[in-house]
């Protein structure tokens, strides 16, 4: 189309054909949808990096004379109430009426829930009358109430009060370390070791009520049981009450090491080292400092349980939830769907019935998921689960084992939800296997089966492996039918342990979708939340992301195997 | 073939192959073929399924009840001395209460009589009985004028078989008695024994002051045991009903009980006044009391001390006569049966200009399908809106008073004849009539969903407390006798309503996008751009969501009427944009029109969105008073500013289509004698003139269409909500522009290259070929992309669930929030009881959304495979 415009005049008549303001509007359309989708993006993305790295902390005094210590979080304008106007004084007044009713206010986070039950203040700019930032001021996330802003004065190790001036901040950092450890110990104690003498009790008591279920109380056997569980189950209570003194002498010890904190407006506050997670001195960062804080925030935000109704601390068992329920129905959904794909695709008569069904199953993968929710809710979980719960699991009733959402009835219905994926990218991976490979193979000999098995799904195994990748992105972000079957926000236990059969299926689970529901909208502060639920996102979208580019280099690559492969 | 023919001949030739498929080749390869076959299918069925485990699921909805057995027993003594029966929640008791203060329990299923007690009434003569509406409390009226209270209570208790009491004798499969209780065996080994015990005060109060028979009593508690305020009219022969408040306190040092009472006397009847029955409200702020002939006369007595005979109407025709006469729980649905067979449900609401005293009325809201004969006997159920009536022939009907369904009947036999009295038992599953010859009849039913219908679910239902038919969906409240409202069309109209603001905005962003991607961009570019918007489309919707309704909304609520700008800013922008691009001289424009031109165009966008931010104060002061959310209130403002917005595209539309039809041609003409720079700036003028046309029109118009009383608040624009439909549009559109826009590039793409080479080579260009062949072309799958983003649009959960509000009500108001069929089902389907009627209606719920998408899929998916085929032609 490069013409030779200069051998033709150009006249205003070449414009209306052209086009241009219809293009424009195209072009418009074009990069508003994708600056929506990169803005939208950046927001996360932004968000979710910046919500670890260390702020400073700002310390006011108001113009009334209170104090107010925190993080600045984000500033807006805002139109003030006629009252609010009405009462401020003549300066003020007027910047905000220059501002046509207008003014600038910043939301610190100024922690300390338990001393206000507040953590979050929105100042506006006019009522501050002075603004510092101490370097005195340090930053103390907890392991319960929240981070505490305020001062350091004294530190007592095993009794010994040190005030603030008289040790340095390496002597802290190692009490603190030392008490993290103790801390875990504890931890360990209680939930590990205590937690294994549970669940051999819990066994124990639910395999004496299946003999009575099975041959009733005045059975001989009932009886053995009873006497056999007796010593046993005296035992592990001399065991616990050891590890109940254990646990109850570390904790003694840890009472010697406390802190007492002032906050800026003097009201002090005595903590435990070991209810300190962790610290720093906000103003009093070096860069590298800061890069270290940030670290040990996403490292703990990976590898560490929430707090604090999910607020805090990190996402393991979330993504631990995400991960084994994706493997789960990947394993559910490949045999199923490339079944199904290769009875529509080589063995079944092509013919009016077989496009009808074609059809249907295109259809299914556009219904919507929360249908699929209700169905698992109501097949899986009741029907099926009721029955086998009676079945193999009478003695646990009317306690539900799988009569009620789980892990695996979790995967069934996102497998139900996304086997049409499967079957029609396994089918149209199929038919781009040529025919004549297929012929070829057939006149060499080699059985039906042996052609499938040796020829074509090798060749295909890419568009197949694709699809699978695909549908296990669209699972991993669904969250709306596993509220309906088995998504929990705080999982006492995780799917996996040390127990029995190892991985417990029937368990409810913890998902990085519903985490982001569940701390957006249902916490107590979603302002607290909020940070949280960005990283969350940020996490999803990037293992979604990371899928679907799977998925597509994958694609890219067959298709560049195809264009040499073809004979 | 060949070779085995072959065989015979020569001996000695190539050596010879093995030609026998090896036998585990052969079974495996059966074995593929069966699993794979039957697999297959099995998938396809189990997922086909669905829709039938989802219908199973919901048919028991529109299912009438179930009769299960039938019992009869003789009475012992005659009928017309009983005043009243009453049943335990197990159907294990029955206990006959007579004229003569004589009681007599029975096994009610196999009538085995157990007990026999009289109560000590010093004399006097039983004349009327009432009871509360939970059958709890009685209240006995005497022939001096006097009345007695009393409570019936069955006592329930779980045994277990070491407790049990011996010598018991068996009186059926499960049960056997010790003489007076009744012992029941129930699953898990258990007994559960019931035991009846009827209590009277100690003292007599006297009603009536001249001491005549009382002949009608209504009755009502309220409080709790320590403080219990009742609440009972009486009517004595005399036709002067009294309204009695007795509160009764228990002194702590005694532990005495004092009861206090404190009368009303009501104006009497009028003469002559033949009273069929006396009723109460729960509030004891109504009396009625029903005449034979078919008039109620209604007493206000909210204000005790000057009670009032507020309202004489007629409740029957005046051919007819009143045979029924009583209230549904909770009084607020009085049901009237009348000679002629009618039964009709009344209501009382404020009503303007009404024929009473105070203000309201009794109104005819509901008319059930007329009985064979009168209605004679009337017996509410005591949980839900449930009742029984009895016709003169001997006809039972258990109907649900709301929905009007007839859940179970039982037709006379020819031996029945007229019953004396009915009774629902309190769990709503047995019926017990005792018959004129003494006989007692039991039935035993199920009724599991006595409030759906199709009408209740689809079409508008006159609830209780509302002054009119509507559509509600209300599953749950605080109140105890509340009743559940179930109306489907408020969640399908959320539905549709997101999802048509959602398509709104994405379908034209994607359609264009799609359309410039396919043709106008270069392939370097198309390999980065339609990746990314791929990569979008599976982007989790709890995400969009949450960034929704907890960044956007509070941002999009401050800015409000900076975003209403933005999106005339954007247009313009571009436009103006274009007109400039025009006087580019060609050579320059050319050399620029790839990636740099692309770039310029997102610059555009992005400044006018800036631009339009900017702007966003003075627009709203301009047009809005400087407060846009005070005046989509209607606190300030007149209706032209949005009449005006509104009317702004559809004048640009007119003007432009009658500046091209009428100048249209001479401009052409006058472009063509000109240079390129000077057309173009003459394009820019007119179109710059149809602006300020269209500008122009639109003010006129929006005054003509104000004065004439129109205003687009109150319907299309009102109050402001944080989380509303403006909100869920965006959010959604980030999940429905992917979709649309890579099906309906791909359909684009798929148009053969040929054509546009031809079209190209006649010397179209290509804005000339997309629209005029590429587009045509595609159209059906353009279309069907727009099919398959509606149906994604439909079945989204999350973005609603987050950022909707959650509100079931129907209004246009794009500012205001709704409830879409998926959240309600994701909301709601945990907490729901199993089986229950919530549960079946939110399967019901995803059946709709399930058939809606399926449609709309299929269409699609139809319209796809059509243009499929005739891209193949072409």
């Amino acid at each position: 189309m490069a013409s030779t415009p200069s051998k033709r005049t150009v006249t205003g008549a070449d414009l209306s054909s052209r086009g241009e303001p219809y293009l424009w509007s195209m072009g418009g359309a074009l990069a508003l949808g994708l600056l929506m989708i990169f803005g939208f993006l950046g927001l996360v993305a932004w968000n979710g990096f910046i919500t670890f790295y260390p702020k400073p902390v700002e310390v006011l005094r108001l113009k009334d004379g209170s104090m107010v210590a925190g993080e600045p979080t984000r500033s807006e304008m805002y139109r003030l109430p006629k009252n609010e106007l009405d009462s401020l004084d003549e300066g003020a007044r007027k910047s905000v009426q220059e501002n046509k009713g207008f003014g600038l206010r910043t939301l610190y986070r100024t922690g300390n829930f338990d001393l206000y039950s507040e953590d979050f203040v929105w100042v506006s700019e006019f009522k501050i009358a002075e603004r510092s930032a101490p370097k005195t001021v340090f930053f103390i996330e907890r392991v319960e109430w929240g981070p505490f802003i305020g001062l350091l004065k004294t530190l007592t190790v095993k009794g010994e009060r040190l005030v603030a001036a008289s040790f340095t901040l390496d002597r802290l950092e190692k009490e603190h370390r030392k008490a993290v450890e103790r801390r875990n110990r504890v931890r360990a104690i209680e939930r590990d070791e205590m937690g294994a003498l549970n669940h051999d009790l819990d066994r124990m008591r639910l395999a004496l009520r299946r003999i009575d279920l099975e041959k009733g109380k005045d059975s001989p056997e009932y009886q053995a049981e009873e006497k056999k569980q007796n010593v046993r189950s005296a035992q592990l209570q001399t065991r616990y009450g050891l590890l109940q003194k254990e646990a109850e002498a570390i904790k003694r010890e840890d009472g010697l090491y406390t802190a007492v904190l002032k906050d800026i407006r003097g009201t002090e506050k005595t903590l435990a080292l070991s209810h300190i997670v962790r610290f720093y001195p906000a103003n009093d960062l070096s860069f590298f400092q800061k890069v270290k804080v940030y670290g040990s925030r996403w490292l703990e935000f990976l590898t560490a349980e929430p707090r604090e109704a999910n607020t805090e601390g990190g996402v393991l068992p979330a993504i631990f939830g995400t991960f084994v329920m994706t493997v789960l129905l990947a394993v559910a959904v490949a045999p199923f769907g490339i079944m199904a794909a290769l009875y529509l695709r080589e063995y079944a008569k092509q013919g009016r019935l077989v496009s009808l069904v074609r059809i249907c199953v295109n259809n299914l993968a556009g219904v919507p998921s929360i249908v699929y929710g209700v169905f698992g809710l109501g097949f899986f979980a009741y029907i099926l689960g009721g029955t086998i719960d009676q079945i193999f699991f009478p003695e646990r009733l009317p306690n539900p084992t799988f009569g009620s959402g789980g892990l695996l009835w979790s995967s069934l219905t996102l497998a139900m939800l996304t086997v049409p994926v499967v079957i029609v990218s396994t089918e149209e991976a199929l038919a781009a296997v040529p025919q004549s490979m297929r012929e070829g193979s057939l006149a060499c000999g080699a059985s039906k089966w042996q052609t499938i098995k040796n020829i074509v799904l090798p060749k295909a195994m890419p568009g197949i492996m694709t699809g699978l990748i695909l549908a296990m992105a669209r699972g991993a972000g669904e969250v709306a039918p596993l509220m309906l079957v088995g998504v929990v926000k705080i999982a006492p236990s995780l799917p996996l342990d040390e127990f029995f059969p190892f991985l417990h299926l029937e368990r409810s689970f913890m998902h990085l979708g519903f985490h982001i529901y569940d701390v957006g909208f249902q916490s107590r502060n979603s302002e607290a939340g909020k940070p949280m639920v960005f990283v969350t996102t940020l996490l999803l979208i990037g293992l979604v992301a990371l899928m679907n580019a799977t998925a597509i280099y994958i694609r890219n690559r067959l298709k560049r195997k195809y264009y040499v492969g073809h004979f | 073939m060949l070779a085995e023919s072959a065989k015979p001949k020569t001996a000695a030739g190539p050596p010879r192959r093995e030609k026998k498929a090896r036998r585990t080749v052969l079974i495996a390869d059966a074995v593929a073929d069966r699993t794979i076959t039957i697999g297959g299918i099995l998938v396809i069925v189990a997922v086909l399924g669905i829709l039938v485990f989802l219908v199973a699921e919901t048919f028991p909805l529109f299912r009438k009840g179930t009769a299960n057995a039938e019992h009869t027993f003789p009475l012992e003594g005659r009928a017309e001395d009983v005043l009243g029966v009453s049943v335990d929640d197990y159907k294990t008791l029955a206990v006959f209460l007579t004229k003569e203060g004589k009681g007599s329990l029975y096994h009610a299923k196999t009538g085995v009589p157990l007990q026999r007690f009289s109560l000590d009434l010093e004399g006097r003569e039983l004349t009327a009985l009432a009871t509360t509406p939970d059958r709890k409390y009685l209240v006995f009226g005497f022939s001096d004028g006097s009345v007695r209270f009393g409570a019936l209570e069955f006592a329930t208790e779980i045994l277990s078989p070491g407790n049990l009491p011996q010598g018991l004798t068996k009186v059926d499969e499960q049960d056997s008695t010790d003489g007076s209780s009744v012992y029941s065996k129930i699953p898990g080994n258990q007994f559960r024994k019931v035991s009846f015990s009827l209590t009277l005060d100690k003292e007599f109060i006297s009603v009536s002051e001249t001491g005549k028979p009382l002949v009608a009593l209504a009755y009502h508690v309220s409080g709790q045991a320590e403080r219990q305020a009742r609440a009972f009219v009486a009517l004595d022969q005399e036709g002067i009903p009294s309204l009695n408040l007795v509160t009764s306190k228990i002194n702590l040092l005694t532990g005495e009980r004092r009861a206090q009472v404190t009368r009303a006397q009501l104006p009497p009847l009028p003469q002559g006044v033949k009273a069929h029955s006396i009723l109460l409200t729960e509030k004891a702020d109504q009396v009625l009391v029903a005449e034979r002939s078919g008039m109620v006369y209604r007493y206000n007595t909210a204000d005790l001390n000057n009670p009032v005979l507020a309202e004489t109407v007629r409740v029957v025709p005046a051919s007819s006569t009143l045979t029924a006469f009583g209230f549904l729980l909770g009084g607020q649905s009085l049901v009237v049966g009348g000679a002629e067979g009618s039964l009709n449900i009344f209501f009382l609401l404020k009503k303007e200009g009404a024929d009473s005293k105070d203000g309201q009325a009794l109104q005819l809201t509901r008319s059930f399908d007329r009985l064979p004969s009168s209605a004679v006997f009337f017996e509410p159920a005591i949980m839900g809106k449930n009742f029984a009536v009895a016709d003169s022939k001997g006809n039972l009907f258990v109907y649900h008073g709301t929905s009007q369904k007839l859940l179970v009947q039982f037709p006379s036999d020819a031996k029945t004849g007229e019953y004396r009295t009915i009774l629902l038992s309190p769990r709503m599953d047995g019926l017990l009539a005792l018959q004129g010859d003494g006989r007692v009849r039991f039935w035993e039913f199920s009724l599991p969903h006595p409030e759906t219908t199709i009408r209740t679910l689809f079409r508008k239902v006159w609830y209780e407390g509302y002054p009119e038919p509507t559509y509600t969906w209300q599953s749950s409240a605080m109140s105890e006798d509340y009743e559940p409202k179930f109306s489907l069309i408020p969640l399908i109209f959320g539905t549709i309503k997101a999802a048509f603001y959602s398509l709104l905005f994405a379908i034209p962003i994607a359609i264009l996008g799609a359309i410039y991607t396919s043709e106008f961009v270069n392939l370097k570019v198309r390999a980065i751009v339609k990746p990314t918007m791929e990569m979008m489309a599976s982007l989790p919707s709890v995400v969009l969501g949450f960034v929704a309704a907890l960044v956007m909304a509070p941002v999009v609520e401050t800015w409000i009427a900076a975003v209403l700008l933005v999106f005339l800013v954007v247009p313009a922008a571009l436009m103006a944009a274009a007109y400039l691009w025009q006087m580019i001289p060609l050579r320059i424009a050319l050399r620029i029109q790839g990636s740099p031109k692309f770039f310029a165009t997102v610059l555009v966008v992005v400044c006018a969105i800036y631009g339009g931010i900017k702007l966003g104060d003075w627009f709203e002061s301009l047009f809005f008073m400087g407060d846009f959310r005070a005046w989509v209130n209607g606190d300030v403002g007149g209706p032209e500013p949005m009449l005006f917005l509104l009317a702004l595209p559809l004048t640009f539309l007119i003007v432009s289509v009658l500046v091209s039809r009428v100048y249209g041609r001479r401009l052409a003409l006058l472009m063509k004698r000109m240079s390129q720079f000077r057309a173009a700036l003459l394009e820019m003028g007119r179109w710059v003139g149809i602006v300020l046309l269209a500008v122009l029109c639109s003010l006129a118009m929006a005054k003509i269409l104000a004065l004439l009383g129109m205003d687009v608040r109150g319907t299309f624009v009102d109050t402001y909500v944080q989380r509303n439909t403006l909100i869920v549009g965006f959010a959604m559109g980030f999940a429905v522009i992917p979709i649309i826009y890579t099906i309906a590039e791909d359909a684009l793409n798929a148009v053969p290259e040929h054509l546009r080479a031809a079209s190209l080579g006649c010397g179209a260009t290509p804005w000339q070929t997309a629209i005029y062949v590429v587009l045509p072309t595609a159209i059906s799958g353009v279309f069907s992309a727009i099919m398959i983003g509606m149906g994604r649009a439909v079945g989204e959960t999350m973005i609603v669930v987050m950022s909707a509000g959650n509100t079931p009500i129907i209004d246009m108001n794009i500012f205001n929030g709704l409830r879409a069929l998926s959240a309600t089902i994701a909301v709601e389907l945990p907490e729901a009881v199993k089986d229950g009627t919530l549960y079946r209606i939110l399967f019901l719920s995803g059946l709709v959304l399930f058939a809606m998408t399926f449609v709309i899929n299929t269409v699609a998916e139809i319209i796809r495979l059509r243009f499929r085929k005739r891209a193949m032609q072409l």
